[in-house]
């Protein structure tokens, strides 16, 4: 029974980061219809700038958020203004915008093992392997932060969508983009940020992960097949349901530890990715995306 | 002449089926033609059944439109099974393990290709990601097939090695054949009108599932029986080379460079892969992954149908040229 408490802890604590992961994706495949694959080399890019930051300058990982976030935030744009606005909008840049951005994480991960080499790396803080009791069981103090600090993140970012300006326009572009231009809302312009704030979520996201596993220039492509798993899972648009869906991704990969081998865990996630498409392609919370 | 003509069907250009049977030949006699050192000769063998990969890719990412980021994953299978076999039921000629490999490989992609193929948009490329890596994951752990990490070693033999040129050659000749066939009959038809609007293809009669699937199948045994001939090529396979999201990203790379769903497109695509690769590997070897990367920013942006659309487009100015002369 404490067992099962104690993994079902780990689980909630680890479905924060999780979520904090699938939204950035789940934002931009909402507004401008556009896988990014390149989310899962930000996440990376992330850890390697916290990493880089605590290791040169002795920042503090968790102090160096909201720098990491303004970069990322910055190179979504630039991102957005070199690269993805050329792309032909709608099913006919699909593709084009899978194999494009897919390029842009083959240039980052390249840069990654120039920089750095393809030895994993921890961002080793004094308090890292500090734990507390949590309802009598015990967590790692680091985990606890970074849940606290994604659901900060999650909360801000839900109360610029549903309580600012901008967040109403965000949301009304995904609605319908032709008529915000005919209401004056600078479409472009909206994409942009909205590109920019995604690229930041995955910078954040990433940094947190580089506070509680190893990474190396591939860190992120796993990542980003769980943020797969969750945004297809909790349906687009729906910040409860991917809250939802990261709790239920890491609950799964947490018990599955009890009933096979801790290898195969991995797998988890991307069988269920396939199970999940197959079975709810629609996800349990939102709307019915497909056709 | 016309007796010929008749019994072709109309689909079937002569020209095409000249050059095709012309280019088969030259390279039949080449290496008897010429001393080709043994590197070039194993190099070639390689690329004809890269080739043969990446037109089989283009089938399912170019003529149906359903981009696929894990066909290592039937790169893999049908080369474990053809190594299994091969090494297991040591009577059977090697050309049927190759077969056997491709069978299975290719239902194997039915299996879980079946159901992902009904999605719409991005999902059947975000789900060959997944498929991909687990499959991976599951074959490197299942170490009584695979051998695991330390993988499987086969009998080397030099004359077959030798003579997989022909083999290879002749593998590609049939799926650069199905490759035409399956542009210009009336299947073909058929894909591209799924490719353009899946509904209106159901609505005029267009077996929808029935065309998806048998394609995914085909270009699933495909890359199968490759898979099976690389394990024969190298006489060593082991799961992270055979499955690795590299290969699969080599696949995308060479019908993209080359143009995505054009018939012959892949061809040219492999060949400067090919030689792009052992270019890079052998003077930047730090630089390659990032150049593809480059690679696919700049054909994406600047010319989507690849080095088919830019010879098109150099012919189609020629021609205005030497017409305003």
């Amino acid at each position: 029974m404490a067992r099962g408490l104690d993994l079902l802890l780990s689980a909630v604590l680890l479905a924060g980061l999780y979520a904090t992961m699938a939204y950035g994706l789940g934002l931009i495949y909402g507004v401008l219809r556009i896988v990014n694959l390149n989310h899962g080399g930000m996440i990376m890019a992330g850890a390697y700038m916290g990493w880089l930051l605590h290791s040169r300058l002795g920042i503090d990982p968790y102090l160096s958020l909201p720098l990491v976030a303004a970069v990322s935030f910055g190179f979504g744009v630039l991102l957005y203004r070199t690269l993805v606005m050329h792309l032909p909008r709608g099913a006919a840049g699909g593709v084009q915008s899978l194999l494009l951005l897919f390029g842009v994480w083959l240039v980052l991960r390249n840069a990654a093992y120039l920089m750095f080499t393809g030895n994993d790396q921890v961002i080793q803080t004094e308090y890292a392997n500090k734990a507390v009791m949590v309802l009598g069981t015990s967590q790692s103090l680091n985990r606890l932060v970074v849940f606290g600090i994604a659901a900060v993140t999650l909360l801000g970012l839900h109360l610029l969508l549903t309580r600012t300006y901008v967040g109403k326009a965000i949301r009304a572009v995904a609605q319908n983009a032709d008529s915000c231009t005919l209401v004056g809302i600078h479409v472009e312009r909206i994409y942009m940020l909205t590109f920019g704030i995604g690229t930041a979520l995955a910078g954040i996201a990433g940094l947190l992960g580089g506070t509680i596993f190893a990474f190396n220039p591939t860190f992120g492509a796993v990542e980003l097949l769980k943020c797969f798993v969750i945004v297809v899972l909790g349906g687009l648009g729906s910040a409860l349901g991917t809250a939802a869906a990261a709790l239920v991704l890491a609950a799964v990969e947490v018990f599955a530890i009890l009933l096979i081998p801790a290898y195969l865990t991995a797998a988890v996630g991307f069988v269920l990715l396939v199970l999940v498409l197959i079975f709810r392609p629609g996800g349990f919370f939102g709307q019915r995306v497909l056709g | 002449m016309n007796a010929i003509r008749r019994w072709m069907p109309e689909w079937l250009s002569p020209t095409a089926l000249g050059l095709f049977a012309g280019a088969v030949a030259a390279l039949h006699f080449l290496p008897r033609a010429v001393e080709l050192s043994p590197y070039d000769h194993n190099q070639i063998t390689l690329a004809f059944v890269f080739i043969a990969a990446a037109l089989a890719w283009n089938w399912l990412g170019g003529f149906v439109g359903q981009v696929s980021f894990g066909h290592s994953a039937m790169f893999g299978v049908g080369g474990f099974v053809a190594a299994r076999l091969i090494l297991t039921a040591t009577a059977l000629p090697f050309w049927l393990t190759w077969l056997a490999g491709g069978a299975i490989a290719g239902l194997y992609a039915l299996a879980w290709g079946h159901p992902t193929l009904r999605l719409r948009g991005p999902y059947f490329s975000i789900a060959t990601i997944g498929v991909g890596e687990a499959t991976r994951l599951l074959l490197t752990y299942w170490t009584q097939f695979t051998g695991g990490v330390s993988g499987l070693m086969l009998p080397i033999n030099p004359d077959l090695k030798y003579s997989l040129y022909w083999y290879g050659l002749y593998f590609l000749a049939l799926v650069a054949a199905a490759s035409y066939v399956l542009r210009h009959s009336r299947l073909g038809l058929g894909l591209l009108a799924i490719k353009s609007d899946v509904d209106a293809a159901a609505d005029v009669g267009v077996g929808v599932v029935f065309c998806q699937d048998l394609v995914l199948f085909l270009s699933g045994a495909v890359l199968g029986v490759a898979g099976g001939f690389y394990a024969s090529y190298f006489s060593f396979i082991e799961p992270n080379d055979m499955f690795g999201f590299d290969r699969s990203i080599s696949f995308v790379l060479m019908a993209v460079i080359g143009g995505v769903g054009t018939v012959f497109g892949p061809v040219l695509g492999a060949i400067v892969f090919v030689l792009l690769r052992q270019f890079l590997i052998a003077s930047y070897p730090q630089l390659y992954l990032g150049l593809y990367g480059v690679l696919l920013i700049v054909v994406v942006l600047f010319e989507p149908l690849g080095l088919s659309g830019l010879i098109f487009r150099l012919t189609r100015r020629l021609r205005t040229l030497r017409a305003a002369r």
